[in-house]
């Protein structure tokens, strides 16, 4: 083994054992945050009660989902265009993440759903629309988990990646373009920015939209960190086997 | 105090999903430690004979 091989190995066992450091007290401080925010600060609102705190969690499990998704697309273009290891690894892990939000979406909407609408799920198109992209992701991390050769299987996850990304803005104009049963956006309306909602209900879910996007971020870091420690391994692999 | 169950439900259905997530990729981690330490074992012991 060489030596710069050897410093190549000790950089990844370093990083991947010294954890997120900074990012996961940031993280810990904004979920806390969040939670007074939410449970403590911000009113109850009149019309829908005490289940209406669950806004500060759905909103934001969107959010990352989109920018998960978003930072898939762009990974996945750098991929195509470049053909680095580095793009497919970010654009894998952020799918993943994006996933686990996606799925939170589409569980926290109906039990919110029930109270306020009288039903679960109804087939309107934002909520179709945001089923749609999670069975598109849910493909590409299927054909992730596919053997076969490395390069070929992330080509096609890329055109998946760029593909499932287009649904992100349907879903936002959707209530726009052919009305729903669910709200239209809030935050940022015709109006200008933060006219659609109350001052400590905004700064709540800003609060919210901060925690869950450093949750995202601790979360891609994390599973970066397991990619690339395959990789290691693979490469040791290949290493032995040529070796002997 | 109406409809808390629903609040509760939702908050288990994040926080348990998070909670969960984070479980498998520390499992996924530590598999992986083992098994890198075993292989940088293995060609350590071949290159030293």
């Amino acid at each position: 083994m060489s030596s710069a091989e050897e410093t190549d190995e000790q950089e990844i066992a370093e990083k991947s054992d010294e954890g997120p450091g900074l990012l996961l007290w940031l993280t810990a401080a904004g979920g806390i945050g969040m939670l007074a925010a939410v449970f403590i600060f911000v009113p109850t609102e009149r019309t829908e009660g005490i289940v209406q705190r669950i806004m500060y969690f759905h909103v934001p499990c969107a959010w990352v989902a989109f920018f998960a998704f978003f930072i898939v697309f762009i990974c996945s273009i750098l991929f195509l265009w470049r053909r680095e290891r580095e793009w497919d690894i970010y654009a894998h892990a952020s799918a993943e993440v994006g996933m686990l939000f996606c799925s939170l979406v589409l569980i926290t909407g109906p039990i919110w759903a029930k109270p306020i609408w009288g039903i679960w799920w109804t087939w309107d198109p934002r909520l179709t629309l945001t089923l749609v992209l999670w069975l598109i992701y849910a493909a590409y991390l299927m054909l992730r988990l596919q053997t076969g050769e490395g390069s070929t299987r992330a080509k096609y996850s890329a055109i998946i990646g760029i593909v499932g990304a287009l649904d992100i803005p349907l879903i936002h104009f959707s209530v726009l373009w052919w009305g729903s049963q669910h709200p239209s956006p809030k935050i940022i309306t015709s109006e200008g920015i933060g006219t659609g909602i109350d001052n400590s209900m905004g700064i709540t879910l800003l609060v919210s939209l901060g925690a869950f996007t450093l949750i995202y971020f601790l979360l891609v870091s994390l599973r970066v960190n397991i990619e690339k420690m395959k990789d290691e391994i693979d490469r040791l692999k290949k290493q032995r086997l040529y070796s002997h | 105090m109406k409809n808390l169950g629903f609040l509760f439900a939702a908050n288990l259905a994040i926080w348990g999903g998070i909670v969960f997530y984070v479980f498998t990729l520390m499992k996924r981690h530590r598999d992986l430690r083992r098994d890198l330490d075993l292989l940088k074992e293995t060609l350590n012991k071949e290159s030293s004979k």
